[in-house]
């Protein structure tokens, strides 16, 4: 069976932002998920509060250029810059927390490990997304 | 004679097949087929077109005829050009896109003859004050990023207090060097360097509207409340996609690249900055 009529390249994306989603809701450091750590940081000091939202977030925005693909194919060029909008989210995130939690990064929850590979896919789902000629070129 | 001639040169795949017979002195219509990407039918369309351009060896090969390696060499100079002839001029359908190019100087990047001294005028002021911004921020540039890792150095050094402060420039040129080398070397293209140069720092025209803004945030100590510093990531992130796409048309109009090998770019450079300083505040 030919791998390819099976495997659509956009499931990339979708899988990327879908995992980005649900780790949110997943441990990530010190057994707590990020949606418990909102809570508690709400209660504590708001302003770093929302920065805990920004895999769910990241993940929405890239849902949602990811699903502009399926609904119209010569929208990647868009969906990349959508992509780019999203992914700027979890950098962000990243960049804030993993400094803070350096030390703790070995003993990291399954949430984390499920952004990770999450931000990887829609990194090269992007990259696929741009490698892939436009199939409407193909035409005579 | 002349009308077959242009008529092949009238379409992308025409040209394509050209160009894949040329480049290996002959082609098994396998190896067109998996370089094309297109259905068997179409391939033989092509081919009958292509008729006094090649000819099919008794290895059953595809070579190019005299007239077909006219073609050929007469495509190995002009192929970007006959591809996309004038990009700048392109009307987007993306209202995203749309919206990006009425905000940007599109004429200061793609500079006609006797509008270049306008161009290194505003070049010059744009690197000017992302100088004066960084240094009002207390930020010190990574390519299309920021940040204030750096700050005790200022107080403890003259001569690191003044690289610093001279880092913006720096940083372009940084940039531009990276942009011009995996042009060269990835995508072969050497032109234009001097344009691409002049209007480089067009890049970084959104990041200095940021760097404005958020000096304002900063001395009106609005970023103390916690929805004016949401607010600071998120007009970051999308000034930084501003000057993403900035530096994809500059490299499209400039360096004659298609538009996804220009994001391509653009995407690698970006997140790898972004890996350089992810590693520095580790």
């Amino acid at each position: 069976m030919n791998i390819k009529s099976i495997f659509d390249y956009r499931l990339l994306g979708l899988t990327g932002s879908i995992l980005l989603i649900i780790s949110q809701f997943f441990s990530w450091f010190s057994g707590y998920s990020l949606m418990e750590r909102y809570i508690i940081a709400t209660s504590v000091d708001i302003s770093n509060a929302f920065l805990y939202l920004f895999p769910l977030i990241s993940g929405s925005i890239c849902l949602i250029a990811t699903l502009l693909i399926y609904f119209k194919l010569e929208y990647r060029i868009n969906s990349v810059i959508v992509n780019f909008v999203g992914f700027g989210f979890f950098l962000i995130f990243i960049f804030e927390l993993i400094p803070q939690e350096i030390d703790y990064i070995t003993s990291a929850g399954i949430g984390f490990y499920m952004s990770i590979a999450g931000a990887i896919l829609i990194f090269f789902h992007n990259l696929n997304i741009l490698l892939t000629r436009e199939k409407s070129k193909e035409g005579s | 004679m002349e009308s077959n001639f242009y008529y092949a040169l009238g379409h992308d795949l025409r040209r394509r097949i050209i160009k894949i017979i040329g480049d290996n002195e002959f082609s098994s219509f396998t190896a067109l087929k998996k370089e094309l990407k297109v259905s068997t039918g179409t391939i033989y369309h092509h081919l009958d077109a292509l008729s006094q351009l090649i000819e099919q060896g008794k290895d059953k090969k595809y070579y190019l005829t005299e007239l077909g390696q006219h073609a050929y060499d007469s495509l190995q100079d002009n192929i970007e050009s006959i591809i996309s002839p004038d990009f700048s001029k392109k009307e987007f359908n993306s209202p995203i896109l749309k919206s990006l190019m009425f905000l940007t100087p599109k004429k200061i990047i793609n500079y006609e003859k006797g509008y270049k001294i306008y161009t290194v005028i505003f070049s010059i002021s744009l690197l000017i004050l992302g100088l004066i911004f960084c240094y009002l921020n207390d930020l010190f540039p990574i390519l299309l990023f920021f940040t204030n890792l750096f700050q005790s150095f200022h107080t403890t050094n003259l001569s690191l207090e003044i690289f610093f402060n001279v880092f913006f420039i720096i940083n372009f040129l940084l940039y531009y060097f990276i942009n011009e080398i995996i042009c060269r070397l990835v995508y072969k293209k050497s032109e234009n360097s001097i344009k691409f140069f002049l209007s480089f720092s067009l890049t970084f025209y959104p990041t200095i509207i940021y760097l404005a803004i958020r000096y304002l945030f900063n001395e009106l100590y609005l970023l103390d409340y916690s929805v004016i510093s949401i607010l600071d990531n998120i007009l970051m992130i999308i000034f930084q996609v501003w000057a993403l796409w900035l530096l994809t048309f500059n490299l499209i109009v400039n360096k004659h690249l298609k538009v996804e090998n220009a994001l391509i770019i653009s995407l690698i450079i970006h997140y790898g900055g972004f890996s350089i300083i992810l590693a520095l505040s580790i």
